[in-house]
């Protein structure tokens, strides 16, 4: 089924889940609903872009403990958290946590859809991020040792001269180096190699 | 006219007169039976001695002998009758001499029942006039005498011993006056009787009879009684009315009203108050039906029952009730009284008396008002203390059918629109709805002020309605509940919206004390069960406890809340004993405080 996306509902009350799922379902999102945070956990999850629609008063995790946890596992969900009452201090709290939004009940429906949508745009630009992160690194693991340590000198900023000193090697076989580096990472100039090797965290000479 | 025809009519009249007067007090009082066996002897002797003159005139032995059966006869009559007045007079006397006098006087009587009498005299040969002083002459007979006769004057001396015998236990009872002058005179009577009719029917002695004239000291005995009693009679109305002066005293100053109800009659006698209890003004006495339909209508069967229980059980009555006055006053009475038995111990009538208890009342009342009013004022304040978990309670039935109804419109834009699932929707918006107003009701019923109503409640349904109220409060302090209640719920007569309240203040009580807990450590214990007629309820916490006098806690303004009146335990305690229960609290042994809701059962009903 293509849907636009899938949710995972948590909320203790089964009627509000019930309620939420049928807003949702009805604007083509494939929604699981849970009533209580061990058998969301227990429950498998789907490789697709997905978002966690989540009551803040969990009888026994609050919402921003489960976020907390979810962050530790690694598991990367954006949250759109849902409470009864307007709670600033505790909205303020699981936003700087990385929640996507913070919203009260009773929860107008195109708030929620925007929310949720929003959610699961993060949720793709997230996924985005980490596959280009993969082909990244795969393409540094890819590079011979001495290309490696080029690199490394030209994200620093060094001139072909300087590198050649240091290295003890000719000027012409540093030029060949770095435009192998260039060839295998994908690059075309200096300052994306520059960029890729900051997000590998390359460089820190 | 001698003075012999002139004394002996004397004293047939005193004997007539006497007797007379005793026959009418023995028929008008009871018990009666002695004077009417005094009046048979007077009556007898005043034959006796008209026998006595006749005897005196009689011209022939015939004529003599005639007289003489006859007054044989009224002698036995004498003794016999003598014998039983003192017996029931006296109420003492050996049973066994009464019988054998009586035998030995009225035995001898048979010798008399023949053709011709032969008791005194086998045979009459003459009569002789004697001349006595003033003129005047009797007869006397002459012939054989019988000589068991003597038997009869045996028996004389065997009901002699009989009287003397009673008297002297009369005496030793204490009645002296009794036993000195009636006891006395019957000896005096029958020794000096006696011993004169003896000489005279051993020819010893020519005279009449005396007998009739011994008599008179009887006579004059017995009307010293008789003066005696009235006297005795006058002092008694006198004193009677001297208490009556001050009963009526004492019962006017203490605004006491008096009945007798008559139950033969249905009559009822009221004094002046109690006419002015009942408000009703006609002389007494008035039908029993008057009296009850002055009782307030809601009052009255019950008050009836009551009477009508206490009239079969023979038991006391105490009440109160309501009294309308004729000018439509309305009173509160209390009356107490009591039933007494006839002599078969059948309830007779009853006595009793009533006050005015209606300022009493009243005050009751405005105490019970103002108590309601500070119970009233505690629920407000509990509830406002709520008010941020009822708004959630409420909130939330309010985002599901939003969010419900907001799916429905999306459904139903839908081509085509999936009707099922909006009717599936509807209904829960139906269920969600009744939630909310759940929520509202039990609120208002909390808000309400009201009055104190009992009936059958289930002590469980009390203390899940109370955990419904202050469910989303509970999750909102991470408070663990836990119930152990009875598979069958104990039953208690209570006001359903008090005990709510006293449960109420006990679960959010517990729940202050464990916020110093950690979160994953607020266990609330709710017990209940049903031991000795009484239910119990228990509410415990794992909190900070109490002070070491426990006590303090119940005590008015003792309050260890920032913004708290101290008045909440206070109150509760109040409403338990209004419910004829109690209220305590004990500290845990390791840590935390239980409060125990001591409650009477209701009544099994078979519902």
């Amino acid at each position: 089924m293509n849907t636009r996306g899938t949710v995972y509902l948590l909320d203790d009350e089964p009627t509000m889940v019930k309620a939420l799922t049928r807003l949702l379902t009805a604007e083509d999102f494939t929604v699981h609903g849970f009533t209580s945070v061990e058998t969301f956990l227990d429950a498998g999850r789907t490789d697709e872009p997905s978002c966690l629609v989540l009551d803040v008063a969990m009888p026994e995790l609050s919402g921003l403990d489960l976020q907390q946890r979810l962050a530790q596992d690694g598991i990367l969900l954006p949250i759109v958290f849902l409470t009864g009452r307007g709670d600033i201090p505790m909205s303020v709290k699981a936003i700087k946590a990385g929640a996507v939004d913070f919203l009260t009940k009773p929860v107008q429906d195109d708030d929620l859809l925007r929310a949720v949508n929003a959610a699961l745009e993060r949720a793709a630009e997230q996924r985005e991020a980490i596959t280009e992160m993969a082909s990244l690194r795969q393409r540094l693991a890819n590079l011979t040792p001495r290309e490696r340590e080029v690199m490394e000198h030209v994200v620093a900023g060094r001139l072909n001269k300087q590198i050649a000193a240091e290295l003890g090697i000719g000027e012409h076989t540093i030029k060949v180096h770095r435009s192998r580096v260039k060839k295998k990472m994908a690059v075309q100039s200096v300052a994306e190699l520059v960029r890729a090797a900051a997000r590998l965290g390359v460089g820190t000479l | 006219m001698t003075w012999i025809t002139f004394l002996w009519p004397m004293v047939t009249a005193a004997c007539l007169t006497m007797g007379l007067i005793h026959l009418r007090i023995g028929l008008r009082r009871t018990p009666g039976v002695a004077h009417l066996w005094f009046a048979l002897t007077a009556f007898v002797m005043a034959a006796f001695s008209s026998l006595e003159l006749a005897m005196i005139q009689a011209q022939n032995p015939a004529q003599f002998l005639a007289l003489q059966r006859w007054i044989d006869f009224a002698s036995a009559a004498i003794l016999v009758s003598l014998v039983v007045f003192v017996w029931v007079f006296f109420g003492s006397g050996r049973k066994w001499l009464a019988l054998l006098g009586s035998g030995l006087v009225l035995g001898p009587m048979i010798l008399n029942l023949g053709p011709e009498p032969k008791l005194t005299f086998l045979q009459i040969t003459g009569i002789r006039t004697v001349e006595t002083f003033g003129g005047a002459s009797y007869a006397v007979a002459e012939g054989t005498r019988n000589a068991w006769l003597t038997l009869f004057y045996l028996g004389i001396i065997v009901v002699m011993a009989f009287v003397v015998d009673a008297s002297v236990t009369l005496w030793r009872r204490g009645d002296r006056r009794r036993a000195v002058r009636v006891g006395g005179t019957i000896t005096f009577f029958l020794l000096f009787a006696g011993v004169s009719a003896a000489l005279v029917d051993a020819g010893i002695m020519p005279t009449p009879y005396l007998a009739s004239l011994f008599y008179l000291a009887i006579l004059v005995a017995m009307g010293m009684e008789l003066s005696d009693d009235v006297l005795h009679a006058a002092q008694l109305a006198a004193d009677l009315r001297e208490n009556e002066e001050r009963m009526s005293l004492a019962t006017q100053a203490g605004g006491i009203g008096l009945w007798i109800w008559d139950l033969a009659t249905n009559q009822v006698w009221g004094s002046e108050q109690l006419q002015g209890l009942f408000g009703f003004g006609s002389p007494v006495p008035v039908a029993y039906a008057r009296i009850v339909d002055r009782i307030h209508q809601d009052d009255r069967e019950q008050v009836e029952q009551e009477v009508q229980r206490a009239v079969v059980d023979r038991t006391d009555y105490a009440g109160e009730f309501r009294t309308i006055g004729a000018d439509g006053t309305v009173r509160w009475i209390g009356a107490q009284a009591r039933i007494t038995v006839d002599a078969n111990g059948k309830p007779a009538r009853m006595l009793g008396a009533a006050i005015d208890i209606t300022a009493r009342k009243h005050a009751a009342q405005q105490v019970d008002q103002q108590r309601q009013e500070l119970a009233h004022l505690s629920r407000i304040t509990m509830l406002s203390e709520l008010s941020g978990s009822l708004a959630h309670e409420l909130n939330q039935p309010l985002a599901i059918i939003l969010s419900n109804a907001q799916a429905a419109q999306r459904l139903m834009a839908q081509e085509p629109p999936d009707l099922a699932e909006v009717r599936d929707i509807l209904a829960d918006i139906v269920s969600e709805d009744e939630r909310a107003s759940e929520v509202i009701q039990r609120m208002r019923a909390m808000l309400k002020p009201g009055e104190t109503r009992l009936q059958p409640l289930l002590i469980t349904n009390v203390i899940e309605e109370v955990l419904q109220l202050v469910n989303s409060d509970l999750n909102s302090r991470s408070v663990i509940v836990h119930c152990r209640f009875p598979p069958v719920g104990p039953r208690v007569m209570g006001d359903q919206i008090q005990l709510q309240q006293v449960l109420l203040n006990l679960i959010l009580n517990a729940c202050d004390a464990m916020d110093t807990n950690p979160r994953a450590d607020r266990y609330l214990t709710i017990a209940t069960e049903q031991r000795n007629g009484m239910v119990y309820a228990s509410v415990a916490d794992n909190g900070c406890g109490l002070p070491p006098e426990v006590e303090r806690v119940f005590e008015p303004f003792h309050t260890t809340k920032k913004d708290g009146l101290g008045l909440g335990l206070p109150i509760c305690r109040t409403i338990a004993s209004v419910h004829q229960g109690r209220l305590w609290a004990e500290r845990n042994e390791v840590r935390g405080a239980t409060f125990y809701l001591e409650l009477p059962a209701a009544k099994a009903t078979h519902s």
